[in-house]
């Protein structure tokens, strides 16, 4: 009595809330409850499961193979170094903008796109490097690369594709929605079916085409149609009088669109670009059921040996995790680039 | 006339000049029919009416914002007309400045590069002699200390001054202002009719397009007042704010004044 919420001490408050929460009345008293019993018992039989029961082998004793998959074990430092220049990539891409010297900062985009072809080449080999089958390349290396390699092509495609969905030209206009709308219409497993077992049999005789390649090309054509919607919606967000403001500038449209319209439109698209550059990694796991031995792949065949029979579930959690910290690194990174370049439009 | 050689008259230079110009929107919507204007360098001709009249409509076709669907239109010694030369559209805006009602800065640039980003880019200058022309004209507009803010951190009024500024910043012989303060707070509308009283007074050939009666008394060499996508009348200051002869004209000071 007289003594206002306010006042009392932090810990106070928090009973407070949580009785003012989760026990109003008799009935929220008995959901509380009962949801707790619930997920307290899910829980403790989750972590006895992972604790006590659960054998970590299958993933301890294969971490090697997840990393790398099947490259040859005398050559596994190109496939780490591969992980570490990605690594060290991110964390440096993360950094506050302010600790980098400014070359860093400018030369940051053309590292990004540099590091598909030294990744290639550490991978495949040549220059001195003892050459790599691609069949050889597996586990996280692989699904990184793909990943990498899909966003590095989808990318400026969506962005072409978005800027000829609005052509003058009516050819290009009608060519570019017929593609964006069939390819978005074609289930993805069935465009990397194409890629992986038709293409080679239209190709003449002995003409080969890297699977992963192939991979990457399949994916990229359809992430970019979808990126191109993204960019498309960017485009329209940019009010007329902008385009206004270019033209009696004397602004040419090539400078207008390089200069105006689409740093402001990847601006407003970036957060959904990011979510298919996370949709791109979940989506190099189908390539398992095409012969490629990336992150799923290899560990399908590592539950196929018989000293890990039955250990799907650990594998599985296993996998989760990794998918799951990729995954972080990337938002992190678009969350980065959207604080960068003032996307909210603030400084 | 003893001296006998006569001096020749020399003639008017016109910085625009607009001869039965007819703007018909694709929706059949005729915003100017038969328009006859010309503006002399270094004149400060207002143009006012009531919205709707046609005036802005006017002045883009000026540095073809709007094409034009008959008549002929000069400006800057360039000729334009209903099959409207993008060549030609391209050169005129080369050397003619807008100002928008609502600033239309890029907001992706900072203060500073929405200055420099034509003279860069259009005229291919050098990138230094470019920042410190534009440092020059942001101080000479009042806003030198905001020159690495973006547009959204300004006022309304601080934004169009800046506009003014990019404008400038390409040496336009011609600007144009499209009710450069009818998007502000009243507060503000001053700093900006400040800005473009200096400019006049340095000799700028300009058309303004605007409601303020204290600035074009001041500020124009002539008043046009449009009305219906029609010129009613054209007049100095002192005649049209005093003396108006249209019956539409009165009307119309009747209820601004």
């Amino acid at each position: 009595m007289g003594e206002s919420p306010r006042s009392g001490s932090g810990s106070r408050q928090l009973l407070l809330r949580i009785r003012r929460g989760l026990f109003a009345s008799p009935l929220d008293t008995v959901i509380t409850v009962v949801l707790a019993v619930l997920c307290g018992g899910g829980l403790w039989s989750f972590f006895h499961w992972v604790v006590l029961q659960a054998d970590w082998a299958v993933v301890v004793e294969n971490v090697r193979l997840y990393l790398h998959g099947r490259f040859p074990v005398e050559q596994v430092g190109r496939s780490w170094s591969w992980l570490g220049l990605l690594g060290a990539l991110f964390l440096v891409t993360l950094m506050p903008a302010r600790m980098l010297p400014r070359p860093v900062l400018r030369l940051l985009p053309l590292l990004w796109i540099l590091i598909l072809p030294i990744g290639l080449l550490l991978l495949a080999g040549g220059l001195g490097l003892e050459p790599v089958k691609s069949r050889f390349w597996g586990g996280l290396q692989l699904s990184l690369l793909l990943t990498l390699g899909t966003v590095l092509m989808a990318l400026p495609l969506g962005i072409l594709l978005a800027l000829a969905r609005r052509s003058s030209l009516p050819l290009l206009r009608w060519l570019t929605t017929g593609y964006i709308e069939l390819t978005r219409g074609m289930p993805l497993i069935a465009v990397l079916f194409f890629g992986q077992l038709m293409i080679p049999l239209f190709l003449p005789e002995g003409w080969t085409f890297n699977r992963v390649l192939r991979a990457v090309l399949s994916l990229g054509f359809f992430v970019g149609a979808y990126m191109a919607e993204d960019v498309r919606g960017g485009l329209q967000a940019i009010p007329r009088t902008q385009l206004e403001a270019a033209r009696s500038l004397g602004l040419s449209p090539l400078l207008t669109i390089a200069l105006v319209e689409l740093p402001q439109a990847l601006r407003t698209a970036l957060p959904s670009l990011a979510n298919q550059c996370v949709a791109s990694l979940q989506s190099t796991s189908l390539l398992a059921y095409l012969g490629l031995i990336e992150l799923l792949g290899i560990s399908r065949s590592i539950l196929g040996n018989p000293d890990y029979l039955g250990r799907h579930l650990e594998v599985y959690i296993w996998l989760a995790l990794l998918y799951w910290a990729v995954c972080i690194l990337m938002t992190s990174l678009a969350r980065r680039l959207e604080r960068g370049l003032n996307v909210t439009g603030h400084h | 006339m003893a001296s006998g050689i006569a001096p020749s008259p020399q003639p008017i230079e016109l910085a625009v000049r607009s001869q039965g110009l007819d703007k018909i929107f694709p929706n059949g919507f005729q915003a100017l029919s038969k328009v006859d204007l010309s503006v002399s360098k270094g004149e400060v001709v207002v143009i006012m009416g009531p919205s709707g009249s046609g005036k802005s409509t006017l002045i883009r076709t000026f540095n073809g914002l709007e094409t034009i669907q008959g008549g002929h239109l000069e400006v800057l010694g360039h000729h334009l007309d209903a099959d409207n030369n993008q060549k030609v559209v391209s050169r005129i805006r080369r050397h003619v400045g807008m100002v928008f009602q609502q600033f239309n800065l890029f907001p992706h640039l900072s203060i500073l590069e929405n200055v420099t980003l034509a003279p860069i880019w259009v005229q291919k200058r050098d990138r230094q002699d470019v920042k410190e022309r534009a440092l020059a004209l942001l101080d000479h507009v009042g806003i030198r200390e905001q020159a690495h803010k973006y547009p959204s951190q300004l006022s309304g009024g601080q934004q169009q001054r800046v506009a003014i500024a990019r404008a400038l910043a390409l040496s336009p012989r011609l600007m144009l202002f499209d009710e450069p303060t009818s998007a502000l707070d009243p507060e503000k509308v001053k700093e900006v009719l400040e800005t473009i009283r200096a400019l006049a007074a340095e000799g700028m050939t300009m058309v303004v397009v605007t409601h303020e009666v204290g600035f074009a008394r001041e500020v124009a060499d002539r008043v046009v007042f449009m009305d219906e996508g029609t010129i009613v009348e054209e007049a100095s200051p002192q005649t049209f704010f005093t003396d108006p002869k249209e019956e539409r004209s009165q009307l119309f000071l009747s209820r601004i004044l």
